[in-house]
């Protein structure tokens, strides 16, 4: 079967200029040769720290940047070399959730408005039943249609990501990038956008790609789970694999760090020294060499090659070879 | 031995035009001597100012204190004159907060900023400062802490900030630490290392912490007692293992069920709605309008507070517990 969504060997290179007069000098490598399927119906969770490259990944998963090289193929068709009416044709396959319910929202529009606009623009609604077609969709993510005329600083946190749910579902995508969806809201909120999704999800059969820094939400949500670390994905693995028997030493040190409220239960302690390298200057060989406990000097000098080690199962370090 | 730290019935409002904003509502609670208590709670609960008040770091006004009291060692800060106070606030209690990024000043070298603390509380000439302050760079665990002392914020990772502002706060040997999120900010990795050098930092000092976070995880790691807030007042105080192994309010049982846990196949158990706003919390129990298991009397009346029976010094806000605890007495 082919996958809905494939990446291969994506790059984004950001230029950082060293001052008015001088040239080019620095490039910051957000994402460093990223390959990548999703299947239909599938979820695949994207985790790593903060400026690690994921949000990148799934902004250019989407065509919402133009990657430095590699392609990006949904359903077959490679977006980027798409002229501007194709993509159009195929925007509302492949919709984005944000992280901020705050920022992402219009505060001058009302939620009809919000989300009505991408339908009446892809042709999905007209002026007669845009109404009804607003309701609908707002009925599918728990929002009282009542709320229709109201405008964004009414809402909580929680309603807001609900609105931004649906101003993605109300296109039918087929694809859905969930940019840490969760992160702004309290836990008890969480966990009702997290039910929401899992049950769109299930209704819809959408493929997601969910980026989080929440281990924890995303072992609940992902059948597939991948690790970036400076723009490389280091390991990629179903997801109960991963969290069972994870391969990369700095997927055992994440599995590690994350408080759990049965500490007694967590594994072995691998607590990681020395902070996250900075992506203008990457350590050479493998990035995660100068934080690795088990660092040898091939990985000094040697990127390791991403090797598969199971079915489903890759991983990018020397040790598995 | 009297607890290091007392709070009676402290309430704590601000007053805006509009309305008066009560954050924190008749709250109780004792810091023991080395013991470390979590606050939890979400977001506009009052428990960051809580944390504020014990400091009486709150602009006043808008803010004020309504009732209660707050004894330190035998004062009570909520009375102390202002001159007393600031011989209290980095040297016998101190704190970290959320944020490292913006709570250094960005135009004084890290060293500067530690030895403030040390000069003005401990006599200390700046040159004695100095080597202090190089050897709690030491303790905090930063690198090559001889470049560091003269670098500016801005020179320093996320991680490395907050270690600074650690250092800040134990340069004089504080009673009592409060953390206010100290690791919210930081990445999960990161997060550990500052947890861990927390706990081997109050293992050497016998400090007493204040813990303030949402953060459930951390709290199991991390403190000896608990005290979960909802809408300004403390609904459920325990010991840690107590709180996770028989959380007794609908609100703690809600949060704990709402967390993703090892079982995919269970969906997660959300509490329905959201926080009151502060200035309108309900009538009777303020978590009443989301409690699954709400009675009559849970709308009319706030619930009292009940000793449960299963281990000593549990305690929570809850109808549901009431007649028990009659029929035991």
């Amino acid at each position: 079967m082919t996958p809905l969504v494939s990446i291969r060997s994506l790059k984004k290179y950001f230029p950082v200029n060293g001052g008015f007069f001088s040239n080019i000098e620095h490039q910051v490598k957000a994402v460093d040769d990223v390959s990548i399927d999703i299947a239909e119906g599938e979820t695949l969770g994207l985790v790593g720290e903060s400026g690690c490259g994921k949000t990148t990944v799934g902004r250019l998963s989407i065509c919402l940047m133009e990657p430095t090289s590699g392609e990006v193929y949904f359903d077959g068709v490679s977006i980027h070399d798409l002229n501007p009416a194709d993509l159009r044709q195929l925007r509302p396959k492949m919709q984005i959730i944000f992280q901020d319910p705050y920022s992402s929202l219009n505060p001058r529009f009302s939620v009809e408005r919000i989300i009505g606009e991408a339908m009446t623009i892809h042709g999905l609604a007209d002026r007669n039943n845009l109404k009804s077609k607003v309701k609908q969709v707002m009925d599918k993510v728990g929002l009282p249609s009542s709320f229709m005329n109201r405008y964004p600083h009414e809402f909580s946190g929680g309603q807001r990501q609900r609105i931004g749910i649906a101003r993605a579902l109300a296109l039918n995508p087929r694809y859905l990038v969930c940019d840490e969806p969760v992160s702004a809201l309290d836990v008890s909120i969480q966990a009702q956008i997290i039910n929401l999704l899992q049950e769109l999800r299930e209704q819809e059969n959408i493929s997601l790609l969910f980026i989080s820094h929440d281990l924890n939400v995303v072992k609940y949500l992902s059948h597939r789970t991948a690790v970036m670390y400076l723009g490389q994905i280091i390991e990629t693995a179903p997801t109960d694999t991963l969290n069972k028997n994870a391969a990369h030493p700095y997927t055992q040190a994440l599995l590690a760090s994350k408080p759990s409220i049965r500490p007694d239960k967590a594994g072995k302690q691998v607590h990681l020294s020395g902070d996250v390298p900075s992506p203008l200057n990457p350590p050479a060989g493998c990035h995660f060499h100068p934080r690795c406990p088990e660092a040898t000097d091939r990985c000094r000098v040697e990127p390791p090659a991403t090797r598969r080690i199971e079915h489903q199962h890759t991983v990018k370090c020397h040790l598995h070879e | 031995m009297p607890p290091l730290l007392s709070i009676d019935n402290l309430s704590t409002s601000f007053h805006t035009d509009d309305a008066v904003v009560k954050a924190v509502r008749g709250i109780d609670l004792q810091i023991g001597h080395g013991e470390t208590l979590a606050i939890v709670g979400e977001s506009g609960c009052g428990k960051s100012v809580t944390a504020l008040s014990i400091l009486r770091l709150l602009a006043m006004p808008p803010a004020s204190f309504d009732s209660g009291s707050i004894k330190f060692n035998g004062n009570d800060l909520l009375h102390l004159p202002e001159k007393e106070m600031r011989n209290v606030r980095g040297n016998d209690i101190s704190m970290i907060f959320q944020e490292p990024m913006t709570s250094l000043n960005p135009i004084f070298t890290v060293g500067d900023q530690i030895s403030e603390a040390i000069v003005l509380h401990q006599n200390k000439t700046s040159a004695e400062a100095r080597e202090h302050v190089l050897d709690l760079l030491k303790k905090v665990a930063i690198p090559s802490p001889e470049t560091r002392i003269d670098q500016y914020p801005h020179e320093l990772s996320g991680g490395m900030k907050q270690r600074v502002m650690i250092a800040i706060a134990i340069a004089c040997r504080p009673s009592l630490l409060i953390a206010d999120e100290p690791t919210t900010a930081l990445d999960v990795t990161i997060q550990a290392q500052i947890l861990n050098l927390l706990s081997s930092l109050k293992q050497e000092t016998r400090m007493s912490i204040l813990l303030i976070t949402h953060n459930l995880g951390i709290v199991a790691q991390f403190a000896d007692r608990v005290a979960v807030m909802y809408a300004g007042k403390i609904v459920e105080e325990s010991p840690v293992e107590t709180l996770f192994d028989n959380p007794t309010h609908p609100y703690t049982r809600g949060l704990l069920n709402s967390l993703p846990g090892d079982d995919r196949e269970r969906k997660l158990e959300s509490i329905p709605g959201a926080v009151p706003h502060p200035s309108y919390f309900p009538e009777g129990c303020s978590f009443h309008p989301r409690c699954k298991d709400i009675m009559p009397v849970c709308k009319q009346q706030q619930p009292p507070e009940i000793n449960m029976t299963d281990t000593a010094n549990h305690r929570t806000a809850c109808w549901l517990y009431e007649t028990t605890s009659q029929e035991n007495s």
